[in-house]
């Protein structure tokens, strides 16, 4: 996909969330218009740092830290940056990517037939092995070092 | 990008579970919480062919292709979060660091189980990781994915994918509810190394916290990405070869003798 097609799928997915942004959480759409074009433009920025720049790393790496920098204290505008971006709430950038993926899970229901119960079960234990051991060990560490 | 029907169709998902909204439910002394994405996401499953068929196969095609895509306008949102809260992010960096350590979790709990049930090698490939693109890959690369292993790591992947989100929400609110376990250490346990579970799982706390909005997001798309560099490491190196330990030794108390030495893709090429 090049970038031109990169840039209209971001704005079709922008156009939809600030329209969730509205019906879920009653920020206006022209309000939260320029904080939802910060997010494009950052996005853009990272796939396009990721086609020019060596190494192979995934845009998704360049596009976290693009925006961290630019809202670090003390970063030029970064307070200017962080209220606008603040007028799209994160929940509503996530409604979408999950509708796409539910359309797309419609894909995958075959296979899952054809996975056992066995397996079914096994999957479940792993999520919660991997979320259950994390959770235990940064909430010791966390005491330890008093951050809570 | 030009399937103009999948993105009206997506548009629609968006207006009816923004409109439903969160909706808590309260059970004891906490409280489980459903979130549109949720919604979005079972509704979207419900206009594929086996269902409503609104979404036909070029649809689905569609959308699997934009999935990555749609993905960065909430990591640049994650981004935001971080900065602001950086200071605290590095003071709690051992935590966030030794925690993926726990991901070795899924091993603990997946092999004991996978053998007690009656799973073979399956149990190698599902429970060393849980099973995203890379472990895929990667069970691909050293034992076939024909193998039993290959069936294991797809599998959950499979599952994974269609139940991941869901059960990564509802555990979070669970936990949050029902154990002492703190909001910030639940936000770093959601970064298990999947951009949409990781969201299940933080969007849920901070349903329930929204005073700790920032931190939480912060925390878990930290973690997120932490796992996202070191899982495929933490797999070869310490997962998968723990895994083979304790399946010998769950395999033997089971059924009383070692299980047959591992066929890897090298031993079978040389046959």
């Amino acid at each position: 996909m090049n970038l031109k097609h990169s840039l209209i799928v971001l704005l079709i997915t922008a156009a939809i969330s600030l329209v969730g942004n509205f019906v879920g959480y009653q920020i206006s759409i022209i309000e939260a218009i320029p904080g939802m074009l910060i997010l494009v433009a950052i996005s853009i920025a990272g796939i396009a740092l990721a086609k020019v720049l060596p190494g192979n790393i995934p845009s998704v790496a360049y596009i976290v830290t693009l925006s961290t920098i630019m809202t670090v204290p003390g970063f030029p505008g970064a307070a200017t940056i962080s209220g606008l971006v603040g007028k799209v709430n994160f929940l509503a950038l996530a409604t979408p990517i999950l509708g796409y993926a539910g359309i797309y899970t419609g894909k995958n229901l075959d296979s899952l037939k054809k996975t056992g119960w066995k397996i079914i079960m096994l999957a479940l234990f792993v999520i919660f092995g991997t979320y259950i051991g994390s959770a235990i060990i940064a909430d010791v560490v966390l005491r330890i070092i008093g951050q809570i | 990008m030009k399937n103009v029907k999948l993105h009206l169709l997506v548009l629609g998902l968006i207006i009816i579970s923004e409109f439903i909204g969160v909706i808590s439910i309260p059970i004891g002394i906490g409280t489980i919480v459903l979130l549109p994405m949720l919604f979005a996401m079972i509704l979207g499953v419900f206009l594929t062919p086996k269902f409503l068929n609104i979404a036909k196969q070029k649809e689905m095609d569609d959308a699997s292709s934009l999935i990555g895509l749609t993905l960065m306008l909430l990591m640049a949102k994650y981004g935001t979060n971080i900065g602001p809260t950086l200071p605290k992010i590095l003071a709690s960096s051992p935590a966030l660091i030794l925690q993926e350590f726990g991901n070795l979790g899924t091993v603990l709990f997946g092999v004991p189980i996978a053998v007690y049930i009656g799973l073979k090698r399956e149990a190698i490939g599902g429970a060393h990781s849980i099973a995203r693109e890379g472990n895929v890959a990667l069970i691909g690369e050293r034992f076939g994915l024909d193998s039993p292993e290959g069936e294991g790591v797809l599998g959950v992947y499979i599952v994974g994918t269609v139940f991941g989100t869901i059960f990564v929400g509802l555990m979070a609110s669970l936990l949050a509810a029902y154990t002492p376990l703190h909001p910030y250490s639940l936000a770093m346990a959601s970064g298990v190394g999947s951009a949409s579970m990781m969201t299940a799982g933080v969007a849920s706390l901070v349903a329930m916290f929204p005073e700790m909005e920032e931190m939480l997001t912060a925390f878990g798309a930290t973690s997120n990405m932490l796992s996202g560099l070191d899982g495929i490491y933490m797999s070869i190196w310490l997962a998968l070869p723990l895994s083979e330990r304790l399946y010998k030794k769950f395999y033997k108390l089971k059924y009383g003798e070692l299980p047959e030495p591992p066929v890897t893709r090298e031993i079978k090429e040389e046959k």
